[in-house]
């Protein structure tokens, strides 16, 4: 294969990146772009990719009237608060799962599996007159508790995975010294797999962080999450592209980070740790 | 491993000890089963009560009349339940093989393992991050008829776009619907399969090379035939949830015009929490959860059949 074949592949493979990055992040900032954008520029033809940017409509949003702060502080109370409720389910499920033998195993992991495929809409409507009779409506805790339909399954499948790498022996030798099974999962085994503890966590978060259906049904005005707050601007009185683009990068922020920062565990957490990654 | 010389010495009596120690996984199991069993036995247990009466609840607060299949034969015979249930085969179908497609053709360029082509990688994944909602206004302002960048786009290329607007007209809004999918899953096929390509062995890989074999034949013959499960398992995960979808549709499109956009998803939300349909929706409910399971099970039982655990 001749030396200059071989340039001009290099050459086509980086204008594949770039082309790719053009196709996937480009209208990513094109959108952030419509959030620091002077609002009459927003649809101008040909479209301006000159301005002088501004951040008028994160102000609105945030300080003046501001209806997105509290939404943001919601979005943050409702996943927090469905990693912690999360947590202590799906951590000793997954222990189970990767330590012991058990019968029908396959059998129970595809059916978390399953859970995962149910089509969350179906669900709304129930939930829906079983939260507003039992005077739950509008609560935080009827979303944290709803998203556990999510969370759960997703959480035992990447903590498996996590666990599976610790060795078997530290845990043997302790056993050797007299530890009980608590102890050792406890002292040993979890605090080694911590890493993989944060990763599932901050997936978790994520999931909950963008569900838009749980709260769309459940939530009240003053327990919105942003997704909600971001279909408010499109309801009422016109639609206000800054104000909805500004809000929506305030929600794409974080899973953004998230996913950036956990660069090496991303394909685990995305196929629910089935994949090594 | 069992040992039979050391024993715990604060261990209890022997029945006692074996009835935990039996049963120590079911018990650290059963917390989460319990759990999910209680939030998703109650809507399909719900649902399908439900679903055997005339119950609106624009209309009055508990169900009105006992009507059998009523509500089933209803939502069969509804041409737009038809044309929700025809749109969303052909948005999944559709959907998870040109991701599939794609992913696999962006895995095997970024696997050409050349300086900067890692941070092309990272930055791939973003459109996966998005939350559904955000990504739908996202191609909404994309879209837009007057002034959206791929409308503008299209036309400097001298494509034909509808007057009404890429998602206004019957002829492209499905398509346009597709296409958000496909922007927003690609990348995560893409970095999936490359993750799992990494881990073929080089040595097959030259065993191949030194016998001639094609870039092609070692694609089919070998590289794709080591990631199987992998494949396997993001293909049916992301059927189910474009099968799902209802959360872009009611950003972009509302399921219009006419029915040209209208998914299952978006039926049962509309019939359910725009109409207060209670019966109706129920009855829908439970039919896309039969479909679902029929579609998952085949699925399941031809995939994994010699997959072990």
């Amino acid at each position: 294969m001749s030396r200059r074949h071989t340039s001009f592949n290099t050459a086509l493979t980086y204008a594949a990146g770039l082309l790719f990055l053009a196709i996937f992040v480009g209208p990513i900032l094109w959108f952030i772009a419509l959030a620091i954008r002077p609002a009459e520029t927003a649809f101008t033809m040909p479209p301006q990719l000159t301005f002088e940017p501004n951040l008028d409509a994160f102000r609105h949003i945030l300080v003046d009237p501001g209806t997105n702060a509290r939404q943001l502080v919601n979005s943050l109370i409702v996943a927090i608060g469905a990693v912690l409720l999360n947590l202590p389910f799906s951590v000793p499920a997954a222990y189970a799962l990767s330590r012991f033998k058990l019968r029908g195993k396959k059998n129970i992991m595809l059916w978390y599996l399953g859970l995962l495929m149910a089509p969350p809409v179906a669900f709304l409507i129930p939930y829906f007159i079983l939260i507003t009779r039992i005077g739950l409506q509008g609560s935080y805790f009827s979303m944290i508790l709803v998203l556990q339909t999510l969370t759960i399954p997703f959480s035992v499948w990447l903590m498996k995975s996590f666990i599976d790498e610790v060795p078997v022996e530290l845990e043997e030798a302790a056993r050797v010294d007299g530890a009980r099974w608590y102890t050792i999962m406890l002292r040993i085994t979890l605090p080694i797999v911590r890493p993989g503890i944060i990763v599932t966590s901050m997936f978790a978060f994520v999931f909950a962080w963008n569900n838009a259906a749980f709260p769309l049904v459940l939530s009240s005005r003053s327990t919105a999450t942003l997704p909600i707050g971001t279909l408010g601007y499109f309801a009422t009185s016109g639609v206000t592209w800054n104000y909805i683009a500004a809000a929506a990068v305030l929600a794409m922020i974080p899973p953004m980070i998230i996913f950036l920062v956990f660069d090496r565990y991303v394909v685990r957490g995305l196929t629910f740790g089935s994949v090594k990654g | 491993m069992h040992t039979t010389t050391v024993r715990s010495p604060r261990a209890f009596g022997p029945t006692r000890k074996s009835f935990i120690r039996r049963n120590l996984p079911y018990f650290l199991i059963a917390p989460s089963v319990v759990m999910l069993l209680a939030l998703i036995a109650y809507p399909l247990l719900f649902a399908l009560r439900s679903s055997f009466y005339f119950w609106n609840l624009q209309i009055g607060p508990e169900p009105l009349q006992f009507v059998g299949f009523e509500n089933y034969v209803q939502a069969f015979n509804a041409f737009d339940f038809r044309a929700a249930l025809t749109n969303t085969l052909i948005l999944s179908m559709l959907g998870t093989t040109l991701e599939f497609t794609f992913g696999l053709a962006i895995a095997l360029i970024l696997l050409k393992a050349l300086p900067g082509m890692n941070v092309v990688r990272a930055l791939l994944i973003l459109p996966t991050t998005i939350a559904p909602i955000v990504v739908g206004f996202l191609f909404r302002y994309l879209y837009d008829p007057g002034g959206g960048l791929l409308s503008w786009l299209l036309q400097s290329l001298w494509l034909p776009v509808p007057a009404e607007g890429i998602l206004g007209s019957p002829s492209t809004a499905l398509a346009a619907i597709l296409l958000v999918d496909i922007w927003q899953w690609t990348p995560f096929f893409a970095i999936v399969l490359y993750a799992s390509l990494l881990a073929v062995p080089d040595e097959i890989l030259e065993a191949a090379r030194l016998d001639r074999a094609s870039a092609w034949t070692i694609l089919m013959r070998i590289k794709l035939p080591l990631i199987k499960r992998t494949a396997i398992i993001i293909v049916m995960l992301r059927f189910m949830q474009i099968f799902n979808t209802f959360d872009t549709v009611l950003v972009l499109t509302r399921g219009g015009p006419g029915t040209s956009t209208r998914t299952l998803g978006y039926s049962l939300y509309e019939q359910g929490l725009v109409n207060f349909n209670i019966g109706l929706v129920s009855a829908m409910t439970w039919i896309t959860v039969l479909i679902v399971n029929v579609i998952v099970a085949l699925y399941v039982f031809f995939a994994f059949r010699n997959e072990e655990w």
